[in-house]
Order: C-alpha cells, then sequence, then structure tokens
C-alpha cells in the first residue's frame, strides 16, 4: 500500500509494507553477535523508544530467575525469537512520577522528571530523553525525530487528578515547556516522511515549493512583533526559531532525497486500519521505512495513552483497558489485563522482526539501533511507579549484550537506563534528570 | 493598576458604571462568622486544609479576592461547613454572602481587573476548519490536516500560545492542500481517499439523506479538484472468515452521485470454489465528475422482504460480528481516485466566489492588476482587518512564479497559500497601546473586538458586516453590539456554540470514544450512538435558536428523537429516521426532557459495563453546579480488601469506598448526586431494575438537600437558578476568552448573572452581558 503500484492481494494489503519492502530473509540475516564481538564500541546510530500505557500483571511479566533467557513468562511469550535481542530490566522506578497518576505515568517516562501540577498553561516538565539524543543525532535527518501515537480521538474534560492533557498525550518535550504532539495517522505519518509520495523528482519539487512558503513566513513574522511586550516578542522570535528549523528540515530532506536507498517509488497508504493490531503494525512498518531511509534517528511510539479505554475484541479481552487495570487483585481481571499487555508485546515482537531482517550496512537496523520498551506504571492498581515492565533491545553492534534478566538489588532510577542510551549516542552528559549512576551492566558479557 | 489618560474610553466607562449597583452596604462581622464556623479546620497548622483563614484581615475582604472569592463559592453553594458539622441558619448564610459580594464587587469596581488573553493566539483546529470555509467557501476535515489540541480548562482553545515545528509544518501542507482544492490549478498524479464506515453502524435502514427505499452504505460529501474521471471503488464488510457477511443471496449494490444513479452491480455469492476474495471485486467503476463539491453515495436498494417489518425483542444490532453476523451485506470501505485525464479545474463554487472581483475589472486588465483584485477582498478578511500595500508583496510574488510556471489560475492558487500560512492569518494578535505602563487597564481596540466576538460566537473569521462596523468605530455602542450579537446568532455558523462550545463543555466528544460492552448492551450499535449526539445538538440548538433560558437545558419537558434513538428510549410512535421534537408536557411521570436524562451524557457517564455514580456525581458538579470536587489523592487505596459482589447494585459496591475515611469527605459529596441518576443505565435507558434489585434513586446535593431520581435532582439544582447560570457564564467565558477563570473575574461573571435574571437567563442575555463585561472588552498590558 505505500510502495508498490501493482494491485496487492487483499489478505496482504494490511501488511503493504512488510510484504514489499522486506529483502530475501538470507540477506538481512547477517549475526548480529559475530558483528558485535568485532566491533564493540561503536555508537549506536538510533534510538526508539516504544510505550506501553499502565503497566502489566508483574508476575506474568517477570522471568523467574536473573540471568540468561529461559523460557518466557507469558506476557514475553512473542519475544521468544528474540532473545537474544533483548534485556529484561527490573526493579527500575520513577521516583518523580509520585503523587503516582497516569499523567505522570506517561509525563516521566522519557523525562524521569516531576511534572508541574497545573491544568493549565503554565505546565512544566522536563527536556525528555528522546529530544536530548534529538539533538545530537537528529540534526542531519529531515526530521530530528518522529513521535508517534495509536489514538485517533482526543481527550477532553478528562484529564487526570488535575494534571494538564498535555502530560497524559505528549511523551516527547523538546523543552520543559514544549510537549511535542505525536500522530496517530498512517497516511498524515507518511506524508511527514515522504510528502504526497510519488517520484524522486516529484518529491523534490514539492520541496522546494514548501520552502518558498516558508521563505515568506519568515518575512512576515517580525510585522508581528509590533505593539507586542517584551515577553510575546521572544515568542515570536521562538516562533521565528521555529521557521528556520522547518526550513532547515526541509533543506536536509531535499538533499536526502536525491540521495537515499529508498524505492523510488512510494505511494500512500490510504486510510486508518480498522483493526487495533494491523493500525499497530503499519506504524511500525512506517518506523521501519524512517529509519531505513534515514529520515529520522529518534522515533517515540505510544502504544495507547494512560487511561485508555480502549477494548480489545480481537483478542478476547471487551473491557476497557483502564477500568481492568485497576483490577483490585481480582485474579480474572488480571488475567485479561495481561492479555492486553502481551498483545502489546507481541507488536513490539513484530517491530523486532522486521528491523532484524532490515539490512543497515554491516548488520541490521537492529544491530544499529537501541530500543527501549516499557511502561511509566508498574502495578496498573494502585498507580504505582515501582518495579517498572522494561526491556532494552537491539544496538548489538553498539555493545549491547542481550538475552538475560537484570534485577537491581535495589530500586534503581529509571532515568540511569536513559542516560546509559543516550551516552550510546553521543550525548555528554553527566546525569539525567535523577540519575545515580549508569545502567552499564547492559554491557558487560552474558556469562556473569 | 491606573487607568491610561488620553486614550478613549466612552464604552469602557459605561462599563465600569454598571459594576457599581445602588444597594445598601451590608455590614456583617466576618471575623467572628470565620471564627465560629470555618477557623476549627482552616486554622494555620491544622492538615485536613490547603486553606487557612487565621489571622486574615477580616475588615477589608475586598483586597483578598484570592482567598474570599473561594470562600465565597463555597458559601454560596451552602459547601461549607460540611453538611455534619454545625452550621450556619439559612438567613446567615444570605447575609454573609451578601455581605462577601458587595465587598468583593466593590473593590473590584474600584479596581478593575479586567485579567488578560494572551496576546499571541494561534488558530485552533476547528477555527482553522471555519475560518477555511468563510474564506474560501471550501469544506475540509481539519483533523487530517493539523494536529489535535491540548485541552486546558475544559476547552481546546485555550493553550494554544505555542508553535512547534511539527505544527509549522503541518499548517504549511495544509495551506497548499486548501488552496489546491479553492483553486484546482495545480497538477498532480492522482490521489485517493478512503472512507470506511465505522464497523458498529447497522446498515439494514435508510441512512439520513439518501434516497427512500435505500438501505445502508453512507453518504459522503467529496471536493473533486478537477474536472476528470475518478475511480470509485467498494468492499463490503467481511467477517472474521473473510467471507462477505450477509451474502446469502445475490445483492444489488447502486453507487449515486449527487443522488443520481451512477452505476449498479449485483453482487453474487460465490460458487463451489468459495472464492469469497472475488465477489466484490467488481464493484469499480470510472465516472466523469465535475470539478467541485458533491455527494458520493453507495448503498444498496431495499429488498422487499417482510422479515425486517416484524418486531423482535430485544432489537439487535448486526454490528458484532462475533456474535450477531448480519443478515444483508454491508458497505466496509469507499475509495474514490483521481482524477485520471484531468480536464482543468472546472467551475466550482469556490473558484466562483474567488475570481468574483474580476467582473468589476476594466476589460484588458493584467495579469498582476486580476491577481490583486482577487487577493484584496481575501487578505482583508483572512487577516480580518483593513489591507495595507504591504500585505500583497507575498502573496503577489508567490502569484507571479506560479504565473510563470503554469498561468493565471497556478498563480492564484500559490498567492492563496501564502496567505494561509501567514502569521497575519494563523495567529490572533491582540496588541499593546504603545507606551503604557505595565498593569495598564485598557480597551481593546474595535478590529480585536470584532475578532473576538466571531470566534467566540462563531469559531471564525469575522465577517464584513462585522469589520465595517468595527472600522467605521461603532462596535462598541452598547446598542450596536447587542445587534450584532443578535444578527450573529441568527447565522447558521453560530452552530459553532452548539458543535463546538457545548460539545466540549458537556463532553459529548467523548462518545465517540465511548464502547460499551458488547455482551451486555447488544444493540449499541453506531447508528444509536450518532442519535445520542444529535438528540443533545438539536436539543442544545433549540435553546440557542428559540432563545430560551438556559434553565431549560435542565428542566425541559421535550427532546429530539428519531426512531432508533425513541427505541432505545421504549417510545413509540416515533418512525423513520428524522429527528423531530417530541414534547412531554403533559405526561408526569416523563423520563425525558433535559440534559440529565439524555442517553448522550448518561453514556459517556458511565464505565462500559456499569453506571459510574462517582462519574456523574463529578460531571454535575463540574458542569452544572461549577464546584469541581478536588482530585482524588495520588495514592489511590485499592478497594480489594472490601471485595464486595459484582452482583450487587451499584450503591452498595460504592457503600464499600464510602466507608474509608480517606476516601469518605469527597465521596460523600460526589456519590449521592450520581445515585440520583441511576434510573438510567449505562447507555441511558431507564430502568427500574438494577440486576434484578430496585433502583434506588435517592440521592442529594452538597448543600446537604435530599431528593428523589432525576426529577428531584432537577428540582433541586434549579431551586437557585443562579448558580446553574454562574455556571453556563464561567464555561462561555473560558472559551470567548480563551483563558481560566480568576478569582478577578468573579465580579464580573456575577454581575452577568444578575443582569440577565430578569430575562429568565436567556442565552442570548448571558452572552450579551458576556461580550458587554470588562473581560471581554478591557485587557491589561503585562
Amino acid at each position: 500500500m505505500i510502495i508498490t503500484k501493482k494491485a496487492l492481494p487483499r489478505r496482504t494489503f494490511l501488511r503493504g509494507l512488510g510484504a514489499t519492502l522486506a529483502l530475501p530473509l538470507l540477506d538481512a540475516m547477517i549475526p548480529a553477535a559475530t558483528a558485535a564481538v568485532l566491533t564493540p564500541a561503536r555508537p549506536v546510530r538510533r534510538l526508539g523508544y516504544v510505550f506501553m500505557p499502565m503497566g502489566c500483571d508483574q508476575t506474568r511479566w517477570l522471568p523467574g530467575r536473573t540471568g540468561p533467557l529461559g523460557d518466557l513468562p507469558p506476557i514475553l511469550e512473542s519475544l521468544a525469537p528474540h532473545k537474544d535481542q533483548i534485556t529484561v530490566l527490573s526493579n527500575l522506578e520513577l521516583r518523580n512520577a509520585y503523587p503516582g497518576s497516569h499523567a505522570t505515568s506517561n509525563a516521566a517516562f522519557l523525562s524521569a522528571a516531576k511534572a508541574k501540577h497545573t491544568e493549565s498553561s503554565d505546565y512544566y516538565l522536563g527536556t525528555t530523553a528522546d529530544q536530548l539524543a534529538a539533538k545530537q543525532i537528529g540534526s542531519e535527518t529531515q526530521l530530528p525525530s518522529l513521535e508517534l501515537s495509536m489514538d485517533m480521538l482526543q481527550t477532553t474534560g478528562q484529564c487526570d487528578n488535575g494534571y494538564a492533557c498535555v502530560y497524559q498525550n505528549n511523551l516527547s518535550w523538546s523543552s520543559p515547556t514544549t510537549p511535542l504532539p505525536s500522530e496517530a495517522h498512517p497516511r498524515v505519518v507518511f506524508e511527514r516522511l515522504f510528502g504526497e509520495g510519488g517520484s524522486r523528482a516529484e518529491r523534490q519539487a514539492a520541496l522546494r515549493r514548501r520552502a518558498s512558503l516558508l521563505d515568506l513566513v519568515a518575512d512576515d513574522l517580525a510585522g508581528l512583533k509590533l505593539g507586542l511586550g517584551a515577553a510575546d516578542r521572544t515568542r515570536v522570535s521562538e516562533y521565528l526559531e521555529t521557521v528556520r528549523e522547518v526550513e532547515r528540515r526541509i533543506q536536509r530532506a531535499e538533499a536526502e532525497t536525491a540521495a537515499n536507498n529508498l524505492p523510488p517509488d512510494l505511494e500512500r497508504p490510504l486510510g486508518v486500519p480498522a483493526l487495533y493490531a494491523d493500525h499497530a503494525r503499519l506504524m511500525f512498518d512506517l518506523q521501519v521505512l524512517a529509519w531505513q531511509g534515514d529520515i529520522t534517528r529518534v522515533i517515540t511510539f505510544q502504544l495507547a495513552r494512560e487511561t485508555s479505554n480502549r477494548t480489545y475484541p480481537e483478542i478476547g479481552v471487551s473491557d476497557p483497558h483502564h477500568p481492568l487495570s485497576h483490577h483490585g487483585n481480582d485474579p480474572d481481571k488480571i488475567a485479561r489485563m495481561a492479555k492486553i499487555n502481551a498483545h502489546h508485546v507481541s507488536l513490539f515482537a513484530y517491530f523486532l522482526d522486521r528491523l532484524r531482517h532490515t539490512p543497515d550496512g554491516d548488520g541490521s537496523l537492529l544491530d544499529h539501533s537501541a530500543l527501549l520498551y516499557g511502561s511509566g506504571i508498574g502495578n496498573p492498581n494502585v498507580h504505582d511507579h515501582t518495579d517498572l515492565p522494561i526491556i532494552v533491545a537491539g544496538g548489538g553492534l553498539g555493545g549491547l549484550k542481550h538475552g538475560r534478566h537484570i534485577r537491581y538489588e535495589q530500586a534503581t532510577p529509571l532515568a540511569n537506563l536513559h542516560l546509559t542510551l543516550l551516552d550510546k549516542v553521543g550525548v555528554q552528559i553527566d546525569s539525567f534528570a535523577d540519575s545515580n549512576g549508569r545502567a552499564n551492566e547492559l554491557f558487560t558479557p552474558l556469562s556473569v | 493598576m491606573r487607568f491610561r489618560s488620553g486614550v478613549q474610553f466612552p464604552l469602557s466607562m459605561a462599563v465600569l458604571a454598571v459594576v457599581m449597583p445602588g444597594r445598601e452596604p451590608v455590614r456583617a462581622d466576618l471575623g467572628a462568622f470565620v471564627d465560629e464556623h470555618c477557623l476549627d479546620c482552616h486554622d494555620s497548622g491544622h492538615s485536613r486544609s490547603d486553606l487557612s483563614l487565621e489571622g486574615l484581615d477580616y475588615s477589608r475582604p475586598g483586597t483578598n479576592p484570592e482567598v474570599w472569592e473561594r470562600v465565597l463559592r463555597k458559601l454560596e453553594h451552602r459547601l461549607m461547613p460540611p453538611v455534619d458539622k454545625s452550621r450556619p441558619d439559612e438567613g446567615s448564610y444570605r447575609h454573609m454572602t451578601g455581605y462577601l459580594t458587595a465587598e468583593l464587587d466593590r473593590a473590584a469596581a474600584a479596581h478593575p481587573q479586567p485579567g488578560r488573553t494572551d496576546a499571541l493566539r494561534r488558530l485552533n483546529r476547528t477555527e482553522y476548519q471555519n475560518a477555511v470555509r468563510d474564506l474560501l467557501g471550501v469544506e475540509i476535515d481539519a483533523t487530517t490536516l493539523l494536529p489535535q489540541d491540548e485541552p486546558a480548562h475544559g476547552f481546546d482553545n485555550v493553550m494554544i500560545g505555542n508553535l512547534s515545528p511539527t505544527l509549522m509544518d503541518r499548517y504549511v501542507g495544509a495551506a497548499q492542500k486548501v488552496a489546491r482544492l479553492a483553486v484546482g490549478a495545480s497538477a498532480l498524479a492522482p490521489g485517493g481517499d478512503t472512507f470506511r464506515v465505522r464497523p458498529e453502524v447497522t446498515q439494514e435502514q435508510q441512512v439520513d439523506g439518501l434516497p427512500p427505499g435505500t438501505r445502508g452504505g453512507l453518504r459522503i460529501p467529496y471536493q473533486f479538484l478537477q474536472d476528470g474521471e475518478y475511480e470509485i471503488s467498494v468492499r463490503l464488510v467481511r467477517d472474521r472468515n473473510e467471507m462477505v457477511e450477509g451474502l446469502r443471496q445475490p445483492a444489488r449494490v447502486e453507487f449515486l452521485l449527487d443522488r443520481d444513479r451512477l452505476a449498479e452491480f449485483t453482487v453474487q455469492p460465490p460458487g463451489d470454489d468459495k472464492n469469497w476474495e472475488e465477489v466484490d471485486r467488481h464493484l469499480v467503476h470510472r465516472a466523469t465528475v465535475a470539478a467541485g463539491p458533491h455527494e458520493l453515495a453507495v448503498t444498496f436498494p431495499q429488498a422487499p422482504t417482510a422479515l425486517f417489518e416484524t418486531v423482535r425483542e430485544p432489537y439487535v444490532s448486526r454490528f458484532n460480528i462475533f456474535r450477531h453476523p448480519r443478515t444483508v451485506p454491508a458497505v466496509y470501505q469507499v475509495t474514490i481516485t483521481g482524477p485520471f485525464s484531468p480536464r482543468g479545474p472546472g467551475d466550482t463554487p469556490s473558484r466562483r466566489r474567488l475570481f468574483a472581483p474580476l467582473a468589476g475589472l476594466k476589460p484588458g486588465a493584467n495579469d498582476d492588476a486580476r491577481a490583486h483584485a482577487i487577493l484584496a477582498p481575501l487578505l482583508r478578511s483572512a487577516y480580518r482587518r483593513p489591507v495595507v500595500e504591504a500585505d500583497f508583496r507575498g502573496p503577489m510574488q508567490l502569484f507571479r512564479e506560479g504565473c510563470a510556471e503554469q498561468g493565471f489560475d497556478l498563480g492564484v492558487e500559490r498567492a492563496v497559500s501564502a496567505v494561509l500560512v501567514n502569521p497575519q492569518f494563523l495567529f490572533r494578535v491582540e496588541r499593546e497601546p504603545a507606551g503604557a505602563a505595565p498593569g495598564t487597564v485598557h480597551a481593546i481596540t474595535d478590529l480585536e473586538l470584532a475578532s473576538r466576538l466571531a470566534f467566540f460566537l462563531w469559531s471564525s473569521v469575522p465577517d464584513d458586516e462585522l469589520l465595517d462596523t468595527a472600522v467605521r468605530g461603532e462596535l462598541r455602542r452598547p446598542e450596536v453590539l447587542e445587534r450584532q450579537v443578535h444578527r450573529m446568532l441568527a447565522d447558521d455558523r453560530a452552530r459553532n456554540l452548539v458543535t463546538n462550545f457545548a460539545a466540549q463543555w458537556l463532553h459529548l466528544r467523548a462518545l465517540e470514544a465511548v464502547k460499551p460492552d458488547e455482551r451486555l448492551f447488544i444493540d449499541f450499535d453506531d447508528n444509536l450512538r450518532s442519535a445520542l449526539r444529535t438528540e443533545t445538538e438539536l436539543f442544545v440548538a433549540s435553546v440557542l435558536e428559540e432563545d430560551r433560558s438556559v434553565l431549560d437545558l435542565i428542566s425541559a419537558d421535550y427532546t429530539y428523537l428519531n426512531e432508533r434513538l425513541a427505541r432505545h428510549y421504549g417510545i413509540s410512535h416515533v418512525i423513520g429516521s428524522r429527528f423531530r421534537r417530541v414534547s412531554f408536557a403533559d405526561d408526569p411521570a416523563r423520563q425525558r426532557g433535559g440534559l440529565l436524562r439524555q442517553g448522550s451524557l448518561l453514556t459517556v457517564t458511565s464505565y462500559a459495563t456499569r453506571t459510574s455514580p462517582v462519574i456523574r456525581g463529578k460531571w454535575i458538579l463540574d458542569n452544572v453546579l461549577g464546584t469541581p470536587p478536588p482530585p482524588p489523592p495520588p495514592d489511590v487505596p485499592a478497594l480489594d480488601d472490601k471485595v464486595v459482589s459484582a452482583s450487587l447494585p451499584i450503591r452498595a459496591r460504592l457503600a464499600a469506598h464510602r466507608d474509608k475515611p480517606a476516601c469518605a469527605s469527597c465521596h460523600n459529596v460526589i456519590d449521592p448526586v450520581g445515585f440520583a441518576l441511576e434510573q438510567f443505565d449505562a447507555v441511558g435507558r431507564y430502568r427500574t431494575l438494577e440486576n434484578f434489585h430496585p433502583v434506588d434513586a435517592s440521592g442529594g446535593l452538597p448543600d446537604g438537600s435530599k431528593f428523589d431520581g432525576v426529577a428531584g435532582l432537577e428540582t433541586a439544582l434549579l431551586a437557585r437558578p443562579e448558580l446553574f447560570a454562574g455556571t453556563v457564564v464561567e464555561k462561555l467565558f473560558v472559551f470567548a476568552l480563551g483563558r481560566g477563570v480568576t478569582p478577578q473575574d468573579a465580579p464580573a461573571i456575577r454581575q452577568i448573572v444578575r443582569q440577565s435574571a430578569p430575562s429568565h437567563y436567556r442565552l442570548s442575555a448571558l452572552i450579551i452581558g458576556l461580550v458587554q463585561s470588562q473581560p471581554f472588552q478591557l485587557r491589561t498590558t503585562p
């Protein structure tokens, strides 16, 4: 549906990208471990963050013991083919998400910061890890980062415990006061990545037209400052910076359209798949394409927002997720919630599969990309932000060692892990939010 | 705080004069009252309260509105002292609220603090969509073009000062698309749009707007870009085995363009090969369509069968493929692809409108002069002010580029896109008067006032008449302003107050996302969802259009029903898909009427499987009474140690958490409000039994009043009509001004309510009071 001009059979329609872009498996199956041994200390090229809402059933998430991964627990079962590419980390926490709530779970997941308790536009959080990474490795790509989600309908009037909806909706913040809205519509995401598609020449001409429009905007913004106070004039200057940023992106896109390894003709996806899983897989496909075309190197993806009342009848769960997550220790409800958790994980497994089978230089996209999958809540029944479900995957060529369960003896800030991943993309900072160290265990050889 | 001198102030002074009511000064001993009724809890050392009333200056409460407006609100609503503590008698309550009101109002009149709406406010998604409609005559779905706006204070037009690169990027893309829709000049590769019917739509009845004798399908208002050929293809709904649902005998499918038949097909069940993949493959038709807005429809002729005439109970919708497969085929999606072999932009309403100024030009005018003539009225409307020559520079530059590339039309298209990305269009700007000191109170300009009015009542740009009035400097004259408001309210665009303002205020937008449990509510399909929304929209619109009292929103004895909804409500003799007004005026035991009896609100305040008296109670406290309960504590203790049988009535289950002191202090206030609506189930049906237990709908309000059922609740809510009217004004205030209500705004809001009391709180009186108020007309420099 994105690439080919040939008709696709209906059964493969929704898998369009997967079916048409993946190269034969043999080409892609470069054994990551071998390559990693050869070049142990390279930086990671890309970072991906996948957010799972409202925690999970920890008893069905945690592997029975620490060390090498044996049989995977029920929620993680779908990751079995990629056991050698994942590490389960437990006993990580988000201290700054307290007092516990859904808004702060989402807000703290990538910022590890305390959200200012307000419903109004004086919201204040912290710059999120993905955005620090984007500043470092995103400057050369068309989009510094890509923010994606799955919820097409906005929440109104229901934001959590007196927190502005921005906290609950936005995972990524480019500054403590700038939440970055995410996009859930596949066609819109496609158009941001590739414009309206078409041939290379058409894509470049379209970019030039955008650039000339933006030139005008920049000229006219200055006029806006007349008669404004100092603070508002500063704001207009920020707008101008925003416009310049978009211009830079377009210039980069123009340069890259000329020479990247994407197929020459790209066709847009049209609608939104009706089934959640199809929609999610399409969003993952787009992420693979964005990385494959080097259009961006940092992606965040919210599988559903906190307090989502989405039901999953396709896996036999017709209860809305949020009330189910406040299960009151009812075993039946926990079991149904765990089905949702496992469903989300299985979609992540699909993403790993796609990345692993897409070649990239001397390895696969997965070898060159580190991924963090997890939630800002541990036990959702009580809005708990300790013992978070967290998985790190990929990045083998950056020296990440996988295939095990690491449990911290003491509750350890999730920020340590953020800091470690930021290290790997070259962000040089001594600490991040409430970090008190680094998760260097990720690099120690498996035999320990 | 001081007034600037030397600036014209005729109207704002007039506003000030009304603030000072000629009432007798009230005297009261606030200190003694606080000491007797408040300080037990609200002292500085007490842990249970964040509000200390100890050691304040009780002689001049007007100087401290942050504290005393809060106290006044609690006393006005009889929320404090709590019902189980010793409370003042009604006379003391009235005396003290009268005193505080007078003191606070007097202080506000002496030192007006009209507040400050942000200087830079971006058009939000709805405003952008409406503005494009009013500027260019093009209907767009902005949700596909722009990201959603973050709501704050309950509305999505409050937090709109930011501009991220993503958003800027999207505005650029949107401008190009809109300009292309309006002019249709740029050549493009055939594109596609796919329209899906929501899976829960039952397609057994006539779709509203399609010809009688048809059933199901969908109607697509669509703007065709150019004259040319378009391919329309249709797929039918399949079940989980990938078979076309309900296809047991040959079925006919029709494509309609503007209600005329475009093509007709027959779909046959597969032969022995069971090849379901191919049965609807031939539902493709290529047609020549003229550019512009058309209505494409795909539907089925209604088969003459007695089956659907029989009454079956319960009514079972066909949407649930897992349990109730459809009996007849249904449309899954329609894709429109094109234009193939395009033959130019054609003659569309938007082009006629855009090019109209050319008629006034001398023959032989050159391209630049023609483009200039086209742009002049567009720029004025888009920038909401008289144009100056500099405004033409950018658009004309793009015009010349486009003109050179591919001729006049493409030039105009590029110029239109330049207007649509201009910050003068995208931002509403309110400027500070030159040289004003910080904290100066000043009147906004007439043009700014025109924009405030238009964005409040229409969520769109001002029209010519409003701009002309502002340019003439007449808009501030109270009688002119009032006339303009009445004119604007009578305009179709005022429907925005229903679909935008009320939909957000009442949480109607959340209806799209609710998913009642399919097993418990087997008849909840998308037809019902849309009927529920339509009922409330038509109902609110009736209050707006007939200029009724806002109290009718609660107390009305009529509503709007179609057959689907009437069946849901158990009301007979309402036949057909058309909505009509149904009165229950003579029915003392009526079940339907005002908002609190409407399925839409009762559903959005419920869980998927059951009602939630907590959410319903909070909804009423927030949106009807204007006294939102505090947010729950972050470490909500679980209910698990008292897991009670799910078969017990919800009241019994909630009793468990009201036993916990940590929960009880708030839930004792919230829950009883919601209990009064227990006569309505989680999808708004009337009931007398809940899980085989008789419904107990006894409830109460935080002021201590007790009653039974929705009728009692309505009576109690309207016992003091000024409280509900005040809430409506506050909600209108947030929406109109794009900012939250502060304690400093309370005197102005009280005044609006007082002024509208003689007209029995007509909606127009509230709106006129609001636009005449200081916060709407004045502003403070930063």
